[in-house]
């Protein structure tokens, strides 16, 4: 069975899927992420869908519990690169990925994590200057 | 009308990949945009899914229903339970824990047209289709292009790969089953031919077991017909010396002659097979005694001068003087030596047989060789001319007569005296013939000695009783001992014998061994337990070969055995004076 990989970067988990995941790939990573979390005390999360150009209700699923499962244990989770088409037939499907924050790319995912995180941080530090 | 152009068997989550590729796969190449394309493959993902999780295996059609407004038709098709609440999740009221109502409903709405019919005797089917954008339509003939141009596209994923490799592992496997399977039926061959050799061998063995059976019975009847034509030959030979002393015209006496002459022939080749049928049975003495070889070729020389009719051919006895004597059968030696030459003789039209002696480094053996200018034996045949009843074929040989039975003989006669013969032979240059035999050969015969006959009385004519149940025996042996002074009785059984014996009390008994009713054994054993005829000398005559323990039992009662073969007036008057005079 084929696993993606999971790159840690700093506080942060990096997934770029960039296969075709068939249902126990997703379910897979799923596991692995939230392991994952745990052994690096990782704070977020992003996964990098740019390549799929298909997310079907149950890729859908497993992403909005992934980021729900993260929340749970303290780690924000940003979906980035969703294709357009992608997105659109996400709507029409009628799955809406409450729960799941996006961003365009990986940059402003970063971006928006980084605030999420240490936002209040560096406000504080930037006080004590 | 929808004309299918691919097809995929769900049944498998990886199944589910490949047929989301191949519908996006399709999509791009009938010319959907990329929101459709996704759209098709999402749907397609959706349905198939349905399938994969609970219906186990069914299978996805992508078809072109063709003309103006051309359909991409989309069949997923299962046999399995069916979807018990289609009507909630249509209605967009059922809760999926994995998100699958959400599929379903949301499918309806990326389609042109969505049906969908369920039952749990025929399973679902999904029948989902779109208008393809394609100026014009598609027209039949468009569809093969577009079928040739996907399976061009086909990519080859890793998963192919592995399931490509998984299909050759499987076949490698099934290969290596068939070659098990092969080598089983092989062995179980092998095991079967393993039994069939097995089977054979028994059967040789039986086949081995019979054949000694066979080669006993064929001795038995050689010895026992022998002895059966022994009686009438002896009868014919010795009714014809007879002859020859009566008052004959001379052409009674040549005919006499001729007659005794194959008579003779035929008891020589008796004596052949009896020989022989003796040896193979194992009731051939050897008579050992001390003789010079010089003498024995001398006597051979006497012997076979006679046979010497062709005036061509020279019969050489070589000088053999300073040989040490023997110790052996001069009798049996003399045989092998006289079968060795009168071979010789048959097959020698000129030149000459030399007769010679040589004896072993070691003193041990002497080696006698017949050597002659004949026609010689083929290579090939010079082993089979010691096996029984075998002759060589040719001209030659044809103008022989004989029985095949004279060199196996001296085989047998050799080997008995604990030697051997072998041939060396060149076709048309001639053969020699040797007999290596020992000089002293294994104690394993003795001197007979003559028991001591009981004297009769002196003082009146000599009276002779005959016990023989043959008329023709009697009347020989009367005639043989008949003479002034003789006064001969017969009986034809044995009873009747014991009886004349009392009442005549005669000075011999000549008594045959074989007799209807009482044999002779019996007879002697009466006629010695009673005191009135204990004391008269019984000579047992017979026609059967009798072994060394019959012979001494005889012994012990009667004063001598005869051969009927051996019958001759001589014998006779000689037996008769030994009895009488002591």
């Amino acid at each position: 069975m084929q696993r993606i990989p999971i790159l840690k970067m700093g506080p942060y988990l990096l997934v770029s899927i960039q296969v075709d995941m068939d249902d126990r790939t997703a379910m897979a990573l799923q596991d692995d992420l939230m392991e994952q979390i745990v052994r690096h005390r990782a704070r977020g999360v992003l996964i990098d869908i740019s390549a799929l150009d298909v997310v079907d209700s149950f890729i859908g699923r497993m992403l909005a519990d992934t980021a729900a499962m993260a929340r749970v244990l303290d780690a924000d989770t940003v979906v980035v690169g969703m294709q357009p088409s992608v997105a659109i037939t996400l709507v029409e499907l009628g799955l809406a990925l409450t729960g799941v924050r996006s961003a365009l790319n990986i940059e402003r995912g970063m971006d928006l994590l980084r605030s999420r995180i240490e936002g209040p941080g560096i406000a504080d530090g930037h006080h004590e200057e | 009308m929808t004309i299918g152009i691919s097809s995929i068997t769900l049944a498998h989550d990886h199944d589910l990949v490949a047929a989301r590729q191949r519908a996006r796969q399709i999509a791009t190449t009938l010319g959907f945009d990329a929101q459709d394309q996704t759209r098709i493959a999402t749907v397609v993902s959706e349905t198939a899914r349905n399938v994969i999780r609970y219906a186990k295996s069914g299978k996805i059609e992508f078809g072109i229903a063709p003309g103006d407004v051309a359909l991409l038709v989309i069949t997923v098709t299962d046999r399995g339970p069916g979807i018990a609440d289609l009507e909630m999740i249509l209605a967009g009221k059922y809760v999926s824990k994995s998100g699958m109502g959400i599929g379903i409903t949301g499918a309806r709405r990326l389609m042109d047209d969505f049906q969908i019919t369920s039952s749990s005797d025929n399973g679902t089917t999904v029948r989902m289709s779109k208008i393809i954008p394609r100026r014009g339509g598609i027209r039949p003939d468009d569809i093969e292009r577009i079928s040739r141009e996907l399976v061009r596209q086909t990519p080859q994923s890793p998963l192919d790969e592995l399931a490509d490799q998984n299909t050759h592992l499987l076949k490698a496997l099934a290969d290596l089953q068939d070659r098990q399977s092969e080598l089983e039926g092989l062995n179980q061959e092998l095991e079967d031919t393993n039994r069939g050799v097995l089977a054979l061998y028994a059967e040789l063995d039986e086949k081995a077991v019979s054949l000694r059976r066979a080669d006993t019975l064929k001795t038995r009847f050689l010895s026992d017909m022998g002895h059966e034509f022994r009686t009438p030959v002896n009868s014919i030979l010795a009714l014809t010396r007879l002859l020859d002393e009566a008052d004959l015209s001379a052409q009674a006496r040549k005919q006499v002659s001729l007659i005794r002459r194959a008579a003779e022939d035929l008891e020589s080749l008796l004596s052949d097979l009896l020989d022989l049928a003796k040896i193979e049975a194992g009731k051939v003495d050897v008579r050992e005694t001390a003789f010079e070889v010089n003498n024995l070729f001398s006597a051979l020389r006497g012997m076979l001068r006679p046979l010497l009719l062709n005036r061509s051919v020279a019969l050489i006895f070589e000088d053999t003087e300073g040989f040490p004597p023997m110790v052996s059968d001069e009798g049996k030696i003399s045989q092998i030596l006289r079968n060795f030459i009168s071979n010789a003789l048959k097959f020698t039209e000129a030149g000459e047989i030399r007769v010679s002696a040589s004896l072993s480094d070691d003193s041990r053996f002497v080696t006698f060789s017949v050597a002659d200018t004949g026609i010689g034996i083929a290579p090939e045949d010079q082993e089979r001319i010691f096996e029984e009843f075998t002759q060589i074929d040719g001209p030659l040989q044809r103008r022989q007569k004989g029985t095949g039975l004279g060199l196996p003989l001296t085989r047998k006669l050799a080997a008995l005296l604990g030697g051997t013969v072998r041939v060396e032979s060149l076709p048309g240059i001639g053969s020699t013939f040797f007999a290596s035999l020992p000089v002293q050969v294994g104690d394993t015969g003795k001197m007979e000695e003559m028991p001591e006959g009981t004297r009769p009385e002196s003082g009146r004519s000599n009276r002779i009783l005959i016990i023989d149940d043959d008329e023709t025996a009697r009347y020989t042996l009367g005639s043989f001992a008949s003479r002034p002074g003789i006064e001969l009785f017969e009986a034809e059984n044995g009873l009747d014998g014991i009886e004349v014996a009392r009442r005549e009390k005669p000075d011999l008994i000549m008594l045959d061994l074989m007799m209807p009713g009482i044999g002779g054994h019996e007879v002697l054993e009466r006629l010695k337990d009673d005191p009135q005829t204990a004391s008269i000398p019984v000579v047992m005559i017979t026609s059967r070969f009798i072994n060394e323990d019959e012979r001494h039992q005889i012994l012990g009662r009667a004063s001598r055995v005869i051969y009927k073969g051996d019958l001759s007036r001589e014998l006779v008057t000689s037996v008769i004076d030994e009895a009488v005079k002591g």
